[in-house]
């Protein structure tokens, strides 16, 4: 077993082993300190790095002192279960990457700075007084500074212009590239030939300045993937198996098969997608969607791996592993939104392109006029020109902008699934609620009981919670602790038999030999349905149950917060009237629409687009994923079914609908941040040209300039990742 | 002047030593996580100071 698992997960490194585990129950900084210390402290361990914010336990062990086991044993008693980070050798790549990106960075400022304190020297020398072997000397150190900068630092963007002289296309490395090299190599051969003039100053900065405005749009983008598949990749280390003669056998997670039966103990956390068998079980989900209450699964029902079993063991058939799971298609389907670029990022590479291609021809254009009327100028002119007019603020502007949004969705349970969407979601006016469940409590409540013929209230209510049986769904529940507690003493407790639970209609049993059935008027009495539950023998009624939702204690804000935003509300509901219309008259939501079938809010959504409103949805079923895909912006549950993830543009892994007004907020203040970058980076190269081709800027100011506005652009937006709460 | 000759050197080789130390640093993992630590003096203990030998 341990074997396996070290092989897959564990590399050697010097004096030890070391892996990555993830922990989804670490959530705070305590949290993290609370796992260093108490693992530090554990013999043999060499080191331990935990971070809150990935959620990620980096362990470095002697394995001869002390066992992996031992210390995952320690972790879980801490109350943080470890789970295996899938795909370790990315996550090795992802850290040597960032080390690389690190090192690049820091090699640039400081080798920049120094280099720059050298040209200073050179610049301040405005009467020529300085010796010539001073200056020579000075130049050539310079020159020993600054080549690492320009071809070790500045590496991405010299591949960057040999890839687009490869492809013939002018993106905008190759503006960056060249004019780094053409100021360095101009530089090396007035060094050589003791000229006038030296630009190495200018190469540098531009080099340090502008990795870093890109390396910040880099590690805004990494943090919100880092985030989303956290979430996500939560597995647990062991799983029992069930053998052939009854007795358990504890195996890697890898180890699971397709068709085993597994034991899950209550506490632990589910390995596999599979069936539930034996018994109904309750699952705290919490991990993958957010939702605090454990919810309850029929036995029979498919369970989703990360979810963690309550009260008491379960066991299930597993369906789906690894990559199969319904956990590891969500996380898929996030990763692939992170690789696409949306429809704006690729309209500005557009411009940028065209930009380029502008920009290579205005520089030669002034090259050949300054060349005519003052030949001694024209290549620093030209430098400066160049440098200028590189629009890297315009191919920053939106990039920066997304990840920073993506990142502080992420932060508050939204996954974004299609880039794109973000843009329509900022411009959202109207809200399409699909469900009351959204805006009420889990729990439900008896309102009234009403009897006829001669049964007691108690009577209803017992025979009413034997027909729902022990199950822990709502509705049960409510049923059950209302024949427990009005009563002075304990009710007659009755047991049905032959339950059959008939989708959207009811239930029926028999009672001491009695038939009853359960659930909507039309099925159990024989009347119109009026949205209350009856009881009845198929004809003849016996009682009428109402059934009160509570609203959630944030939907009164919530609601209140999308108005502020502008959002109308609107709700076109499956539910029946009476629920309908009193969630919608408490919180004052004018327009409301009950009984609607998946086609009929659709037609809503399409009536209300053709009106001009931009209409954001949300839904969590199979048969949501039509509607979904139909609205302007749609949201979906990441507990729902797969299919409806690949409809929605958003999934929410919480059921909060805080959540929602939050997004559109987010999308808004990321639809203002887009526009001020794009507005300042065309600006900034507009007002810039004409000053740098009459002469009037020095290269070296030419780059500080560039790359302060690519990096006033991408701190702009960052800051919209900032302010999380 | 001459002392140029001698000062400028110098300033490259401590440019050389400062950048072997932050690789050095970079290497020993001293910047992978650049936020909890941040949070650290938050907490009411001083955690244990890390085994030196560890990297």
């Amino acid at each position: 077993m341990q074997p396996a698992i070290l092989a897959e997960h564990a590399w050697a490194v010097p004096g030890g082993m070391e892996m990555v585990v993830l922990s989804g129950g670490m959530r705070c900084a305590a949290c993290a300190w609370l796992v260093d210390q108490a693992l530090a402290r554990e013999r043999g361990v060499l080191d331990v790095t935990a971070s809150a914010v990935t959620g990620r336990i980096r362990l470095r062990w002697d394995p001869c002192v002390v066992e992996l086991s031992t210390l995952l044993q320690r972790l879980a008693a801490l109350g943080f279960a470890p789970t295996l980070a899938t795909g370790m050798a990315r996550e090795r790549l992802r850290r040597r990457e960032w080390r690389r990106d690190v090192l690049r960075l820091g090699l640039a400022g400081l080798g920049a700075m120094q280099a720059m304190m050298f040209a200073e020297a050179l610049y301040l020398d405005t009467a020529a007084q300085m010796p010539l072997a001073t200056r020579d000397f000075l130049r050539w150190i310079t020159l020993l500074v600054s080549t690492p900068v320009v071809f070790v630092a500045g590496w991405p963007f010299l591949a960057g212009l040999a890839r687009g002289l490869r492809e013939r296309s002018a993106n905008m490395d190759v503006l960056v590239g060249a004019s780094i090299l053409i100021a360095y190599f101009a530089s090396v051969v007035e060094t050589v030939r003791g000229g006038p003039h030296v630009w190495f100053d200018a190469a540098v900065m531009f080099v340090f300045l502008l990795l870093t405005a890109r390396q910040l749009e880099q590690w805004a983008r990494r943090r919100a993937t880092m985030r989303a598949d956290t979430l996500a990749r939560l597995r647990p280390v062991f799983a029992q198996r069930e053998v052939a003669d009854g007795t358990t056998q504890r195996i890697a997670a890898a180890q699971i098969r397709v068709g085993d039966v597994l034991r899950v103990e209550a506490g632990e956390t589910v390995p596999a997608d599979g069936v539930l068998l034996d018994t109904d079980a309750a699952l705290d989900e919490a991990l993958l969607s957010g939702e605090a209450l454990p919810v309850a699964h029929p036995c029979g029902d498919l369970i989703a791996a990360g979810s963690i079993c309550r009260d008491r063991p379960l066991r299930l058939r597993v369906e789906r592993i690894g990559a199969d799971t319904r956990l590891a298609q969500l996380v898929r389907l996030v990763e692939q939104a992170q690789t696409q670029r949306p429809r704006l990022a690729r309209f500005a590479d557009r411009v940028a392109r065209h930009f380029v291609a502008a920009s290579l021809i205005a520089a030669l254009l002034v090259f050949a006029a300054w060349s005519w009327l003052q030949p001694a100028r024209a290549f620093e002119t030209m430098l400066a020109v160049l440098v200028i007019s590189c629009p890297c603020a315009l191919s920053l502007a939106l990039p920066a902008a997304l990840a920073a949004a993506t990142d502080a969705l992420a932060r508050r349970g939204v996954l974004v699934v299609r880039a794109d969407a973000l843009e329509t979601l900022a411009a959202v006016d109207t809200l399409l609620l699909d469900k009351t469940g959204t805006l009420t409590d889990a729990t439900l409540a008896l309102d009234s009981v009403q009897t006829f013929a001669d049964l007691t209230r108690e009577e209803a209510l017992a025979v009413a919670a034997a027909l729902q049986g022990e199950g822990s769904h709502p509705l049960a529940l409510a049923f059950r602790r209302g024949a427990a507690f009005p009563a002075p003493a304990p009710a007659r407790t009755c047991t049905a038999t032959r339950r059959h639970v008939r989708a959207g209609l009811g239930v029926e049993g028999c009672i001491d030999g009695c038939e009853f059935r359960l659930g909507r008027a039309d099925f159990a009495a024989a009347r119109d349905d009026d949205g209350a539950i009856w009881l009845g023998d198929g004809t003849v009624a016996l009682a009428r149950f109402s059934i009160k939702q509570q609203l959630r204690k944030d939907a009164v804000d919530v609601v209140a917060a999308l108005r502020r935003l502008g959002v109308a509300l609107e709700i076109s509901t499956g539910d029946g009237a009476e629920a309908a219309a009193a969630v919608a008259q408490t919180l004052r939501i004018a327009r409301w629409r009950a009984r609607q079938t998946p086609e009929d809010k659709l037609a809503r959504a399409q009536t209300l687009q053709r009106e001009g409103r931009v209409v954001a949805m949300l839904g969590d079923g199979i048969n949501d994923a039509p509607v979904l895909a139909g609205a302007s912006v749609s949201f979906a549950f990441a507990d729902g079914a797969a299919l409806t993830h690949r409809a929605a543009d958003f999934v929410l892994t919480c059921s909060a609908l805080s959540r929602i007004a939050q997004s559109i907020a987010i999308a808004r203040r990321m639809r203002r941040i887009v526009r001020q970058n794009l507005a300042w980076a065309v600006a900034y190269n507009a007002f810039a040209l004409p000053f740098a081709a009459l002469g009037w800027i020095a290269p070296w100011l030419a780059a500080l300039g560039m790359a302060l506005s690519s990096l006033l652009v991408v701190l702009n937006a960052v800051r919209l990742a900032g302010r999380a709460s | 002047m001459t002392m140029l000759l001698l000062l400028v050197p110098l300033s490259v080789l401590l440019l050389g030593a400062a950048i072997a130390a932050f690789v050095w640093a970079v290497r020993g993992g001293q910047f992978d996580d650049l936020e909890t630590p941040a949070l650290a003096p938050l907490a009411e203990d001083a955690p244990k100071p890390r085994d030196p030998h560890a990297g």
